[in-house]
């Protein structure tokens, strides 16, 4: 990557260079943005920290190892919004984040520009601490690794170098860990002594060696009692227990430093000491590079004794503090995003919201609603670049109808920086300009030429969403650096909203957790035809593969009628779902179904639906059965194999639906009756 | 990129070029795949062993996930079964070697694999897990991710192969046999007379088209449906039957011999048409078949790539040596030959049908009793070379300070560790390298790997499972409970402790071990005595201290709730959650009748066991 991205950049700005040759051009700088690995992070995060206190919104990126964890999570128009929420969710949780780009753009009224900081973290959620947690796992989509490798992305870099995290969660959990775990470890080694099955008889050599360590601590103390200068000896000690016994001060307190004993012996000694002396002191502590240190200290009285124990205590905590604050790592980041409040821009950024909440915050709520209002509290400011391109109709023409993908938005809306050229398009007169900072380089005319590098990629977002205030009528060059943007009224309509599918068009509102808030003047361009209606869609799977869409509408009509089906959608090649133009029509096919399962009599094999059901392995089910299993942790490949994985669950559930059902069958019996009939004779 | 520290920097462009050594290890990607197969293959000829190691991104997530000395062939199976689904390869070293009078020539190959969708077919891979932990290590050991990713060579496995090809839709030779028979129907008459009237029209035509103008030629096409194949005309022959195709490839069979029928296939399986080229000789057409067949292998080669490498090991038919064969042949297995049967005696039936040698350098060293719980091959190295005379003669062994390319030379390292138990265990180096289909009777004790705790050869067929790896004493899983619920920091000995009081079963001897934080064994010495203690712990009368540790929680099952959790799949993360679920699945009761047959185990008498450190 090293030699590759310079070279690549280069050949671009030449090839550059030579096609527009007619147009005024200026050399754009290609020095790369700034990369940020475990090495440089502290003194980056601190210049970040600045960068962003003074920002007046910051641009986000976020690169991960995939996207659908199997080919039906992917979002389909059948999904409804709380589907939708179940596969964002899916995704948040399996996939992990590679590369984290932050970008804070500040306003310079003097100059009239922006000043942009694009910065690339790469990330890599190592186990840091809390070793002794379930392994952490992560999924990764070939696609979408060999998608990375395709713009040259450094693996290499991120596995060797990536910074480390904890969410918050992990946080509190691992200080809750570290802080006990002094507590528990001299807890543990007492109890042990205390087991009446876990101490075998008590041997002659333990007893001999406690009771020569009693006489040298007694000796010890009486001798401190004696002579208070600290002058002291060990008297009638061997060399060996000399070495083994160093004097030494511990708070400003006469110590032993006990070393080269066995766990076994400490173990006896620590009992010794908790047994027979009240003014002495058993204090393991942490030194320097992690070796542990074992005194015996004395102490003055039964007070001073605790006090010192308190002390060394605290020392324990503020220790794991220290440590697990370094292993919170990148999430200071996100930390500081959350604190400053300020405005958050992305694109088409509900995914990179779950993964920011799901990896930094806690675990993903299961509802949408709950998830909103969470991230609200986190960060009260949210714009997607993709939600304005499209909620204006100036904008839009503007794109001329050209796609909202951030490359394109970016070609189309700043040309200047795209292409490095300056446009002679009237409508572009008012091009924002942006001007680049990485540590000491700075370009008003910057491309790094690293398309799908988060950092590059939150840059492109932050241009494109200035270029689109500017075309919303927002006026930089007027507007006072105390001014929030966020509370800009031109822009605070488009504020929060997200695209919570983009393939259905699905809007939720963060401030508010209201979904489908196309109220606000959003045109929703891609009409369905026919309109979907969740209770009418009976999903089925596991039948015959060589059976197409058509086969199947085919056999459900002879039984319900020509019109009854509205339309059939494949999730896969192992499942579709079927609306009803009736809602009552989901539950009469799935009792016919169970029906014709029982009986194995001619009249079955001959029904229209035999051939559905052919090979037994048919099965079906209404939308809240598709909602369930979308909502299971396990992914397999075909919809098939997952609704069988999922099996018990929805099995049960069917059983509750049909009780349900067979009470409301007795109420209206008549019309029950009329359409058996109706598939006998059809 | 410029903040790369000069370290990593270094590691990343080290090669194994710099170790001067007879053998070097070859690093094989994608780029230099083609004309290292070559190699390899003659490697493999002139050997008369092939190691194989993985290097995998993942494999137990939880510490009750990995294989237990308490496992039967049947769970431990699943448990690999779920790693092999899940992670995935990134490196497959394979090693041809040959072993005489204890000289060990080793040819190590690294094969660095990513499974890149080549084809546009979704396969071989969706996705895959990765263990962080796994990485690191890698990493820290010098692994090459990026030439990895960008470089691996990818794969399809026998299954998938066979799936690609309805999906590619390439035409193929047609694979005619004659079947004199078959008498014809009307029908079939209609249907030849047709399309032979229509294959003589065309041939005609093509025949003497080089006189005709551009436009005539042009309608003689439309007309005649001719078109061209590569530089030979052809033409199309709609069928819509296998009878159909059958008769087309007789008829032109007996109309021509300078016709090659191919034949098309139809998206989603079955025969769309048979197409007809026509070649202008008989030496034309050799060199057409020719042709398509080069052009056939060169298509296959594409679509298997690295497969390719199992394909010559299996065909070489040369006993192959792994050191954790179970965990490795699932991979294999899974990866390479198609998705993984649901139980043991399946998988080693297929598996057996690829590789009929395979040779497990654990089990051989469970023969030495101190290496029993030695699972690293370089420590079972430094104790064979304390304790042993056997000398290996080898160039050099890689050394373990050669920073960044730990990994690579594994391989090797296991073949010299398999030499020198061979001469340990005096297995004569021919009994293997004979022809001869069946191994020589020495070896062959070693080939089991159903079972990852093998005490004795002879009983390592049988379901056989004990508790500790020492000292062990046959037990049945009868005798077994399971335990869990109890209050959270309970050791083996608290437990044990507490349940001496409890009840009138626990007076007489019994064991207790922890699986993991949340789940413990228990093991009855006296047969009955389990079933007593489950019938008491769910019967109404349950009473004393007992009662009152149920009402607190505890729950207690037999083995088959155990293997219930194995067989369905339930991988919680703690032991207890998985036994739970599966005692709330409704089948569970009718399944448990089913199960009557017994399997036993063996259980550790050495009392000086540390429960603690379990």
């Amino acid at each position: 990557m090293n030699t590759h991205r310079p070279v690549r950049a280069l050949s671009r700005a030449l090839s550059r260079a030579l096609s527009n040759s007619s147009s005024s051009v200026q050399p754009s700088s290609t020095f790369p943005l700034k990369n940020v690995t475990k090495s440089n992070f502290e003194p980056a995060l601190a210049e970040l920290r600045r960068h962003v206190a003074a920002a007046d919104f910051v641009a986000i990126d976020l690169e991960m190892t995939g996207i659908t964890s199997a080919p039906w999570r992917d979002s389909l128009e059948f999904d409804r919004a709380d589907v939708c929420y179940l596969k964002v969710k899916d995704s948040a949780e399996k996939f992990a984040v590679l590369q984290f780009g932050v970008c804070p753009f500040r306003w310079d009224s003097s100059k009239q520009y922006f000043i942009a900081h694009p910065h690339n973290f790469y990330i890599f959620p190592r186990q840091e601490i809390l070793a002794t947690n379930p392994a952490y796992e992560f999924l990764c989509q070939t696609t979408s690794i060999d998608f990375l490798a395709k713009y040259q992305f450094d693996f290499n870099i991120c596995i060797h170098e990536g910074i480390s995290y904890l969410s918050k969660g992990q946080e509190i959990e691992a200080l809750r860990h570290l802080s006990l775990a002094y507590e528990d470890e001299l807890l543990a080694k007492w109890s042990n002594l205390k087991e009446p099955v876990h101490m075998p008889v008590v041997k002659m050599a333990d007893t001999l060696f406690t009771e020569r360590m009693k006489n040298i601590f007694t000796e010890w103390r009486d001798g401190l009692l004696r002579n208070s200068n600290g002058e002291l000896q060990l008297q009638g000690n061997s060399n060996d227990s000399q070495q083994q016994l160093r004097i030494i001060f511990f708070k400003m307190r006469p110590a032993l430093s006990l070393s080269g004993f066995t766990s076994h012996q400490l173990r006896l000694i620590h009992l010794v000491i908790r047994r027979h002396f009240q003014d002495l002191a058993y204090v393991q502590i942490n030194g320097e590079k992690t070796c542990q240190q074992r005194l015996v200290v004395r102490t003055d009285s039964k007070d001073d004794r605790e006090l010192l124990m308190k002390e060394v205590k605290d020392e324990h905590c503020r220790q794991a503090e220290v440590k697990v604050q370094a292993a919170v790592g990148f999430r200071h980041v996100i930390d500081l995003l959350s604190s400053e409040q300020k405005l958050i821009v992305g694109h088409n950024c509900f995914l990179d919201i779950a993964h920011i909440y799901s990896k930094f915050v806690g675990p993903l709520p299961s509802t949408a609603e709950e998830f909103v209002s969470s991230v609200n509290k986190c960060f009260p400011y949210v714009v997607d670049t993709k939600m304005l391109l499209n909620a204006n109709n100036v904008l839009q023409q503007r794109m001329k109808k050209s796609q909202t993908s951030l490359s394109s938005a970016f070609a189309m809306l700043c040309p200047q920086i795209a292409l490095g050229k300056k446009s002679t398009d009237l409508a572009f007169q008012s091009c924002v300009k942006v001007e680049v900072q990485v540590d000491d380089l700075r370009s008003s005319n910057w491309n790094s030429g690293a398309k799908h590098e988060a950092g590059y990629d939150a840059f492109m977002t932050g241009c494109v969403f200035a270029q689109t205030c500017s075309h919303l009528g927002i006026d930089f060059q007027s507007f006072l650096p105390s001014e929030h943007l966020a509370h800009n009224e031109k822009l605070q309509k488009h504020i929060n909203l997200l695209y919570l599918s983009w393939s259905n068009r699905d809007i939720i509102d963060l401030t508010s957790g209201k979904k489908n808030a196309v109220s606000l003047g959003y045109t929703n361009h891609k009409k369905r035809y026919p309109e979907i209606l969740f209770e009418n869609i009976a999903l089925i799977w596991g039948f015959p593969s060589k059976l197409k869409a058509r086969d199947i509408r085919e056999c459900i009509s002879k039984v319900f009628g020509p019109t009854s089906v509205t339309s059939i959608y494949h999730l896969d090649e192992t499942a579709v779902f079927v609306q009803f133009n009736k809602e009552k029509f989901v539950s009469e096919f799935l009792i016919l179904k169970e029906t014709l399962e029982r009986s194995d009599g001619p009249v079955s094999v001959l029904h229209p639906l035999a051939g559905l059901l052919e090979g037994g392995n048919t099965q079906a089910a209404n939308y809240e059965t598709y909602k369930d299993i979308c909502s299971s942790p396990s992914s397999k490949i075909l919809f098939a194999d997952q609704a069988d994985a999922v099996g018990t669950k929805w099995k049960n559930k069917l059983i509750e639906s049909k009780a349900a059902m067979e009470s409301l069958e007795r109420e209206s019996f008549g019309e029950k009756n009329e359409v058996n009939t109706a598939f006998v004779f059809c | 990129m410029a903040s790369l520290p000069p370290l990593i920097r270094r590691r990343f462009l080290s090669t194994s070029t710099n170790v001067p050594k007879k053998w070097a290890v070859k690093e094989v990607t994608k780029l230099n795949f083609k004309e290292s197969l070559e190699e390899f293959k003659d490697h493999l000829a002139g050997s008369n062993f092939v190691a194989v190691s993985l290097q995998k991104t993942g494999s137990f997530s939880a510490a009750w996930h990995r294989p237990q000395p308490f496992d039967t062939a049947d769970t431990s199976y699943c448990k690999a079964k779920y790693a092999a689904e899940r992670f995935q390869l990134l490196q497959f070293a394979a090693c041809p070697f040959t072993l005489r009078a204890s000289k060990l020539t080793p040819h190590p190959y690294n094969f660095v694999l990513f499974p890149r969708d080549e084809l546009k077919l979704g396969m071989p891979s969706y996705s895959f897990s990765v263990q962080t932990s796994h990485l690191t290590s890698m990493a820290q050991e010098g692994f090459d991710f990026n030439a990895c990713i960008y470089n691996g060579i990818s794969y399809l496995s026998r299954a998938q192969e066979s799936a690609a090809k309805v999906r590619i839709g390439n035409p193929s030779p047609s694979t005619y046999i004659m079947n004199s028979s078959s008498t014809h129907t009307v029908a079939d008459t209609v249907f030849l007379e047709r399309i032979k009237s229509r294959v003589k029209h065309w041939k005609n035509a093509c025949r003497s088209s080089k006189k005709d103008d551009a436009l005539l030629s042009s309608l003689r096409k439309l007309v005649l449906g001719s078109e061209l194949y590569g530089s030979r005309p052809c033409m199309n022959i709609d069928v819509c039957s296998e009878r159909q195709i059958q008769l087309a490839l007789e008829m032109l069979r007996e109309f021509s011999d300078e016709l090659v029928p191919l034949i098309i296939p139809a998206k989603g399986g079955g025969t769309q048409a048979v197409r007809v080229v026509l070649t202008s000789s008989k030496e034309d057409k050799d060199s057409f078949e020719r042709e398509l067949q080069n052009l056939e292998e060169e298509q296959n080669q594409r679509v298997r790539g690295f497969r390719e490498v199992i394909d010559l090991i299996s065909a070489s038919q040369k006993p192959v040596v792994s050191h954790n064969a179970l965990n490795d042949f699932t991979f294999i297995h899974s990866k390479f030959l198609s998705p993984l049967p649901t139980n043991v005696d399946e998988f080693m039936d297929s598996l057996h049908l690829v590789f009929p040698h395979l040779l497990d350098v654990n089990h051989m060293m469970k023969n030495i009793g101190p290496l029993r719980k030695v699972t690293n091959i370089h420590a079972a190295i430094s104790y064979l070379n304390n304790h042993y005379f056997a000398p290996i003669d080898m160039e050099n062994l890689p050394q373990e300070n050669e920073e960044g390319t730990v990994h690579r030379h594994n391989v090797v390292k296991m073949c010299y560790l398999f030499a020198k138990l061979c001469s340990i265990l005096k297995i004569p180096d021919n009994a293997m390298t004979s022809n001869n289909a069946l191994l020589a009777p020495a070896p062959e004790e070693y080939t089991n790997i159903s079972n990852p705790y093998p005490d004795s050869p002879q009983e390592s067929i049988n379901d056989d499972i004990r508790i500790w790896t020492k000292n062990m004493k046959k037990v049945s899983c009868n005798h077994l409970v399971f335990l869990w619920g109890f209050r959270s920091g309970m050791t083996a000995g608290m437990l044990k402790s507490l349940l001496h009081k409890s009840h009138d079963v626990f007076s007489e001897e019994f064991d207790v071990r922890l699986v993991d934080k949340s789940c413990a064994i228990v093991v009855f010495w006296r047969p009955g005595l389990s079933e007593t203690f489950l019938d008491f712990v769910s019967s109404e009368e349950i009473c004393g201290s007992l009662r009152e540790i149920v009402s607190e929680g505890l729950r207690a099952s037999s083995y088959e709730a155990y293997k219930r959790v194995c067989r369905l799949g339930l991988w919680e993360a703690n032991l207890a959650e998985s036994l739970d679920r599966a005692l709330e699945d409704p089948d569970c009761l009718v399944e448990a009748n089913l199960a009557a047959n017994c399997k036993e185990i063996y259980w550790s008498s050495d009392s000086t066991i540390n429960f603690d450190n379990l």
